[in-house]
């Protein structure tokens, strides 16, 4: 599981509605370059570049080299990440909730 | 991004909120040594068997309705207590600020999760 951390990072890149556009481009894709999303979208390739290189730092696009061009993909893993803490914090509530209750019923039984 | 839960209980309120604030009973069921100042500004440590340890500050504390805390990884936990026929409703929100831009998220996060 990633750490709390690399989920706040992802969290935070995907934070802006832009950024989050463009994960989904890049995912409908396969892949993709700045040029290549910045033709199809009403901003500046150099605008595309540096939000594909924000996700690229949370890590939820993987950068290759290609020519002059910087392709990304999609990591899907980061975003697991961000689901493995939601369910491990539900788990560990669902846990200490049911001791908190177990606890209460002794505390009643005992006044 | 935030983790809710929701339980009901047959204690009261005040009988909830003592299990939530006194060391010895969150020892019980919250970790397994627990310290806390349960006033707004006090501290709290908490241990669990595995080594694991956490501190946090106290935000709010309205006794017997609401307990706050902020975990110093800069997490956070809303407790609520709600006086219902015959009992207390106890609300669980534990969340993160820095997943608070993303709250559009949780959407999807709980889809995958369920999935």
């Amino acid at each position: 599981m990633h750490g709390g951390g690399g989920v706040d990072r992802v969290f935070a890149a995907l934070g802006d509605a832009g950024r989050r556009s463009l994960v989904e481009a890049v995912a409908e894709r396969g892949s993709a370059t700045a040029t290549e999303l910045a033709a199809e979208l009403p901003v500046t390739r150099q605008a595309v570049a540096k939000q594909l290189g924000a996700l690229a730092d949370a890590g939820l696009l993987h950068a290759t080299r290609a020519g002059r061009e910087t392709r990304y993909e999609v990591t899907p893993e980061p975003l697991e990440g961000a689901v493995a803490w939601m369910v491990s914090v539900g788990a560990a509530w669902d846990e200490r909730l049911a001791s908190l209750r177990r606890s209460l019923a002794a505390g009643r039984r005992q006044a | 991004m935030q983790v809710e839960r929701e339980i009901v209980v047959p204690e009261s309120p005040d009988e909830v909120w003592e299990a939530l604030t006194e060391p010895e009973r969150l020892e019980e069921w919250f970790a397994t040594e627990a310290e806390l100042d349960a006033r707004p500004g006090g501290e709290g440590v908490f241990r669990w068997g595995n080594g694991e340890e956490r501190r946090a500050v106290v935000r709010e504390a309205e006794e017997p309705e609401r307990l706050v805390l902020d975990w110093d990884d800069g997490g956070e936990t809303a407790i609520e207590l709600a006086e219902t026929d015959g009992g207390t409703r106890i609300h669980v929100v534990e969340s993160s600020p820095e997943f608070a831009t993303a709250l559009g998220l949780r959407a999807l996060a709980c889809t995958a999760a369920a999935a």
